[in-house]
């Protein structure tokens, strides 16, 4: 066993260097301070531009949901505009309504048609049966009356012969009652048949030209019935 | 120094084992917490958290549209909401104080909505709800509009919600075939009641979608929760009708049974080729945007579901079958005696006549009942039957039209020499309009009998039956030198000097036709009541057919029959389709078959 004198010295022959080395030994405390500003500052301005960038991405991202939610409104309402202008359209293009104006600009259609070849001038059809029919009819007719509101037929007696005294009388009467059967309007035939038998005694005294007045008075009747029962379709 | 250090910090096992018992007791709340909302009634802790903040909106799917063979519109869905009003905040002003402000609000209302001014006063006065329609099915951008000038008016209380319209901007073009959408329900969803509407809900309708998404103060939350299923709308249906043909044909079928007084009628047109039905109309029929205001029984389809007697022009259908079978040329000499002594009864012809000579042609084109009879005779068993089905009769179209009826051919058993007799000359058989069309339409095309269809592609109908273009079958039933020579017969019937049916002519063209005159059954009685169903059916140009035209009117009380009544309706509308489609004429002469002998 070698004595601790001779390992003494045959250590620094060795490594003594790295021994001395590696000889833990207390260092003194570091005196030296890091300048404290600007590590200050720096956490400071991160934490501020963090928060202030986060309100301000956020309000951003706020003020864009505004901005969508109101252009979404928007192109709601034009979306509805743009379909009630279609509809508007499509009642244009209607093809009762195109024929409706054609018809007052005097088109009709026609029975068939011609075919002109350009390259020859050449026609093919017809041209003698090729003419126009009749205008279309565009709307239907008045649904007919219901039973109690039709007036049962008047059976007048033939008058004996005419008296030209009352012919001038029964005329004034019979469209006087019809203007103001007009004026009542809606009040409904029922008056309008009290009317018309009225005339029809009247017409019993005047003759014939009285019986004609109340005929017409019947006319009237009728036409007015075709109109109500056309307002009630626009209705 | 270090001594004393100690005991400020004190006895660290001591301060480890309280912060643990206090950790213990916080997490213990915690658990018991958790156990208390998890574990006993979990949803509705759940439903709570997200009514505060969860907005559930309903993405309404559009219903398809339903489309002319060109893509104009037959049926269209436009966005709408309905006006609502509450009473009590309508007569309420800013401070809470009772006022009568309802006539006010009532003639805004009035004016700019369509709405009966007395009725919506009386509804603003209610007293008793706080719910009351003003207005139903209002396009949004009225309805929004008259919303925002009420709030600028300082009027409370009127909202809006979704409420679809569904517009058919033609009126009542192919109403009969389209049907029509009731009043839709509360939450918008459509009452689907007739026509291909009803028959084709499930293609139409399309399914709604949904959103979920977070709000604060009426804003979604950019960030939050948001799930979004989106609808899937309903899908277009294309028709094979072309609507301004329709609207023709409908005018001037509403014209033809006014002209003769008639009860009611139906006019087809197809496409001889392909068997595509161009026009489909009837008359009565209604305004599909305002169909309570029809009769009820004007709302179905009458081509399709009433069935008749045709009459002549079954003639068409026997003498091409027996063209087609070789018994017969048109060329064959019939004698035809003034009445024909047959079993059960005698058989007369529709004019008097003496002992005449009649070739088959002039059996068709003078619809002789006694020269058809006579040539029946010539078919071997059941023969006449098996054509008839072959045409398509007694069978149902399968175009998908509701309530189709498929009328009778009378069965094998029944088939006796009286029977085929009758059916003959188009008597004890009933069809349907478009069957009789499709069988007439075999003779334009050739001998071959093309479904006719009303969709195109190929759609599911609510029964689950598949029609369309594209299930289209076709079969040949005549020859094609059949079908010619019955052509060339049918040419001589619209002959002024050798046919009934003159006013059918179309100028310059080459038609083939035949009229048809039937006496009425009556179910009541059983028996024929004295009235008439006329009728025409014809195609042209006859020599190329592009079109086949049936005209039917059920009872003129004119007088008038085949050839007087439905012939002319026929011209009109075959001359407008011809034009329409600009058919040029074949520029052949017409046939020439000799009518007598």
């Amino acid at each position: 066993m070698p004595s601790p004198a001779t390992l003494r010295q045959r250590a620094p022959r060795l490594a003594g260097a790295a021994v001395e080395r590696a000889r833990l030994t207390v260092v003194p405390r570091a005196e030296t301070r890091a300048a404290r500003l600007p590590f200050v500052s720096l956490v400071t301005v991160l934490l501020l531009g963090g928060v202030v960038g986060l309100l301000l991405f956020n309000t951003s991202m706020q003020q864009s949901a505004f901005t969508a939610t109101s252009l979404e409104q928007r192109a709601a309402v034009l979306s509805a505009r743009q379909e009630s202008l279609g509809m508007k359209l499509e009642q244009l293009r209607d093809p009762q309504e195109v024929a409706r104006r054609a018809q007052q600009l005097g088109m009709r259609v026609p029975a068939a048609p011609l075919f002109l070849d350009l390259s020859d001038g050449s026609v093919a059809g017809d041209p003698a049966g090729a003419q126009v029919l009749a205008p279309v009819l565009l709307e239907a007719k008045a649904p007919p009356l219901p039973a109690e509101l039709a007036p049962a037929t008047q059976v007048v007696r033939p008058p004996e012969g005419t008296l030209s005294g009352d012919r001038g009388n029964g005329n004034g009467n019979g469209n006087g009652n019809g203007r103001a059967d007009d004026r009542a309007g809606d009040r409904g035939n029922r008056e309008g048949r009290g009317d018309g038998r009225g005339d029809a005694a009247r017409s019993d005294r005047g003759g014939r030209n009285g019986e004609a007045s109340s005929d017409r008075d019947r006319g009237g009747d009728r036409e007015r019935r075709d109109d109500r029962g056309r307002s009630g379709r626009d209705r | 120094m270090r001594t004393s250090r100690y005991p400020r910090r004190g006895a660290p096992h001591l301060r480890l084992r309280i912060g643990f018992v206090l950790i213990a007791m916080v997490l213990s709340v915690f658990g018991a917490r958790l156990v208390q909302l998890q574990g006993i009634d979990p949803g509705s802790y759940a439903a709570m958290a997200a009514a505060e903040s969860m907005q559930d909106v309903v993405l309404p799917a559009t219903r398809g549209d339903i489309l002319d063979r060109n893509g104009e519109p037959l049926a269209e869905s436009v966005d709408g909401l309905m006006v609502i009003a509450d009473p009590a905040l309508v007569n309420t002003d800013e401070a809470g104080n009772e006022v009568d402000r309802a006539p006010e609000l009532a003639k805004l209302l009035a004016t700019k909505l369509d709405v009966d001014y007395v009725t919506t006063l009386e509804r603003l006065r209610r007293t008793d709800t706080r719910f009351q329609y003003v207005a139903r099915s209002v396009p949004a951008a009225d309805a929004r509009a008259v919303v925002e000038r009420a709030a600028e008016l300082g009027f409370d209380g009127l909202t809006t919600q979704r409420d679809p319209i569904r517009v058919y901007p033609a009126g009542d073009v192919a109403a009969n075939i389209i049907g029509f959408l009731g009043t839709p329900l509360a939450d918008g969803t459509p009452q689907p009641l007739a026509g291909f509407e009803r028959t084709f809900d499930a293609e139409l309708s399309g399914t709604d979608g949904s959103a979920r998404y977070s709000v604060a103060a009426g804003q979604k939350i950019p960030l939050g929760e948001q799930t979004v299923v989106e609808a899937v709308d309903g899908r277009d249906l294309t028709t094979t009708l072309d609507r301004e043909l329709q609207w023709y044909v409908q005018r001037v079928l509403r014209q033809t049974v006014y002209d003769a007084r008639a009860d009611s009628g139906v006019a087809v047109v197809m496409d001889s080729r392909t068997g595509e039905v161009l026009s489909l109309a009837d008359f009565p029929t209604y305004d599909a945007n305002d169909p309570l205001e029809a009769d009820e029984a004007d709302l179905g389809s009458r081509a399709m579901s009433d069935v008749y007697e045709p009459g002549s022009v079954e003639k068409v259908l026997t003498l091409g079958a027996l063209v087609d079978a070789g018994r017969v040329t048109p060329r064959t000499r019939l004698t035809v005696p003034p009445s024909l002594q047959r079993q059960d009864r005698a058989i007369g012809d529709w004019f008097d006549h003496g002992t005449i000579n009649l070739t088959l042609a002039g059996v068709l084109a003078k619809s002789s009942n006694i020269g058809t009879v006579l040539a029946a005779d010539k078919f071997e068993g059941d023969e006449l039957r098996d054509y008839l089905t072959a045409f398509g009769l007694g069978e149902p179209t399968g175009v998908g039209v509701r309530g189709e009826s498929p009328g009778i051919v009378p069965a094998g058993s029944l088939w006796t020499s009286q029977t085929q007799d009758r059916v003959a000359f188009g008597q004890s058989v009933s069809v349907n309009a478009l069957q009789m069309a499709a069988a007439i339409n075999t003779v334009a095309n050739g001998g071959v009998r093309v479904d006719p269809s009303l969709v195109r592609g190929r759609v599911t109908t609510d029964s689950g039956e598949e029609v369309g273009t594209e299930t289209v079958t076709s079969r040949r039933v005549l020859s094609e030198d059949a079908a010619r020579k019955t052509m060339l017969m049918m040419e001589r019937v619209v002959d002024p000097e050798a046919g009934v049916a003159p006013g059918a002519q179309v100028p310059g063209y080459r038609v083939a036709g035949k009229t048809g005159t039937a006496q009425r059954a009556n179910s009541e009685c059983g028996c024929y009541d004295g009235t008439f169903t006329v009728s025409f059916a014809g195609f042209a140009p006859a020599d190329d057919p592009r079109f086949t035209v049936y005209v039917v009117v059920q009872n003129p009380r004119n007088g008038g029959g085949g050839g007087s009544v439905a012939g002319p309706a026929f011209s009109k509308i075959m001359g407008y389709a011809l034009r329409r489609y600009a058919v040029p004429p074949t520029s052949t002469k017409p046939s020439s078959l000799p009518v007598e002998w």
